[in-house]
């Protein structure tokens, strides 16, 4: 008897799903290179040439941040930060809870809060002030309120997955027992999402307060619009002083926020 | 009989001191901020109106022109989520405490940190004078703020692989290559993927609004179309906007579903960003 030859097993060979993801995401690339009339050698040439940019860059004007103006279009802006915030992660709390099926169990309705929420979480903040600003002028309102529409769409966005993905259980406890609305929300539901929901608040603080650097670019307050001014003159020493004094803080700023979410969760 | 009292409620002292600080900064904002709250009655009738202007008559007209600028702004981002992966894909791998020592690991990551906290607008306003108001500035943006952001991310992955696929290279004998070819890259390959794609989906927002100081894409268009008050191009930009990003957004996220689909990998948390 003689052994029958053992095989080996076939090579798997490269899935189509890949050669074709690569194939796409090469053409796409090279599509979009000539959409952007992408150019190494201007890249370089550009980055060797001196620039006032990178005087001023390597030249700032730190003091600056201790004038008058500039200093209280930069607590203005860490006081929109705050107050955008607040306000939207606290509307966030109900449009996640509206956009859950336990919250609002009629569906047509449930999947206009959803679609609410992608449509603002698309626009970006910028844009939100922009619009804002057209709509009531310019000022600090404006800028509030696309802090507030921007971060309530990026918490609520987070706040409705984890509420998806909560133990029904204690749900259920508290209806058996005959709990109402407000005490079946406190016993069962927000203890469940407290933690991820305020570190989800932080993260939309850091977000807003990175954003409300720039408001001031469309004239929706902030020091946004001391670094527009110094850069319409050309004072670019004075615009880099602000950019890196008000980057120091929101550094510091964040540290402490993920300090604090990470004993959170 | 004595009488049993409750223990007493532990003072959680983190909890109320943070509690303490926010309520104190809510309140010192809504003293400090001199907001014309009486704005806010008109704002619905305001918004309104913009909005019937914006929408009431839009012209199909208008579509081609404003699509091809939202291409751009798409091209944007996508060139420069690749720029940024380019660069943060090396120095992840020295940002990793288990491939290199920690004081290197410690450098690269403060580079990461204060490449992240700058927004890419900012950087925007920083390259229009190099290279004027043109998409390349918003790719190099997009490119140079991304990294940061990327390459935490990345070096988040590159911390977590198992060992043991480096064991068994090391125990058949493979040189320095192959056990970086067959003990490392499968295992952050897919992550890394959905990580850049994610990043794209990012940015296609970072880039519409870099036309809004000019650097190239669909905020140009809209930005121009608000100040001169041509209400119809306006609204139609906006709804390409809306729709551009929610599309990408479906089809990047249908991908990144499929890449980590069959792995470990844990489902990609906005909130560690």
């Amino acid at each position: 008897m003689t052994a029958s030859k053992v095989e080996l097993p076939k090579k798997p060979g490269i899935p189509g799903a890949i050669i074709f993801s690569l194939v796409f995401a090469f053409v796409l690339t090279v599509v979009t290179m000539i959409t952007v009339e992408f150019s190494l050698t201007e890249i370089l040439t550009n980055f060797g040439r001196r620039n006032l940019v990178a005087d001023g860059l390597f030249n700032p004007d730190f003091g600056q941040i201790l004038s008058e103006r500039s200093l209280s279009a930069f607590i203005e802006t860490l006081q929109l930060a705050v107050l955008g915030t607040v306000l939207g992660g606290g509307m966030s709390m109900f449009m996640a809870y509206w956009a859950t099926e336990f919250g609002n169990p009629i569906r047509w309705l449930r999947a206009i809060v959803r679609t609410f929420n992608n449509v603002v979480r698309s626009i970006p903040d910028l844009l939100w002030a922009l619009l804002f600003v057209t709509a009531v002028g310019i000022g600090i309102l404006p800028g509030l309120l696309a802090l507030f529409f921007f971060s309530m769409a990026v918490v609520t966005k987070l706040t409705s997955d984890t509420l998806d993905g909560i133990d029904m259980g204690p749900i259920e406890a508290a209806k058996a027992s005959g709990s109402g609305l407000i005490s079946m929300l406190r016993t069962a539901v927000i203890p469940q999402i407290l933690p991820s929901y305020t570190s989800f608040v932080l993260y939309g603080f850091e977000l807003n307060l990175r954003a409300s650097a720039v408001l001031g670019l469309v004239g929706a307050g902030g020091i946004g619009s001391r670094i527009e001014f110094f850069r319409s003159r050309g004072d670019w020493s004075e615009v880099w002083g602000l950019v890196l004094m008000f980057f120091l803080v929101v550094f510091l700023v964040e540290r402490f926020s993920v300090t604090i979410r990470r004993r959170l969760v | 009989m004595s009488e049993l009292s409750l223990p007493k409620k532990a003072i959680d002292w983190f909890r109320n001191i943070t509690t303490l600080a926010i309520v104190v900064a809510v309140i010192w904002s809504l003293i400090g901020l001199e907001i014309r709250w009486e704005r806010l009655i008109d704002l619905p009738a305001d918004l309104f109106l913009i909005g019937t202007l914006m929408f009431g008559n839009l012209d199909i007209a208008d579509f081609p022109n404003l699509a091809g600028a939202m291409w751009e702004s798409i091209s944007i981002a996508w060139v420069g989520t690749l720029i940024a992966a380019l660069f943060a894909i090396p120095l992840s791998f020295l940002a990793a405490e288990n491939l290199v020592g920690r004081p290197i690991a410690w450098v690269i990551r403060q580079v990461f940190n204060i490449l992240r906290a700058v927004p890419e607008v900012i950087l925007a306003i920083a390259l229009i004078p190099i290279f004027g108001l043109t998409p390349l500035t918003g790719v190099l943006a997009i490119g140079i703020g991304s990294i940061g952001t990327l390459g935490k991310l990345f070096y988040e992955v590159i911390e977590s692989i198992k060992k043991n696929p480096l064991e068994a290279a090391d125990a058949v004998g493979a040189n320095k290559l192959v056990r970086f070819r067959w003990g490392v890259l499968p295992q952050v390959m897919p992550e890394m993927t959905s990580f850049v794609l994610y990043r794209f989906e990012v940015n296609i927002r970072a880039s519409a609004v870099m036309g809004l100081i000019g650097a190239g894409g669909i905020g140009n268009d809209v930005a121009l179309a608000l100040r001169f008050k041509d209400w119809e191009v306006a609204g139609m930009g906006l709804l390409i906007v809306i729709l551009g990003t929610i599309l990408v957004d479906a089809i990047s996220g249908a991908a990144r579903k499929r890449i980590i689909k069959g792995t470990q990998a844990k489902p990609i948390e906005l909130a560690e960003v």
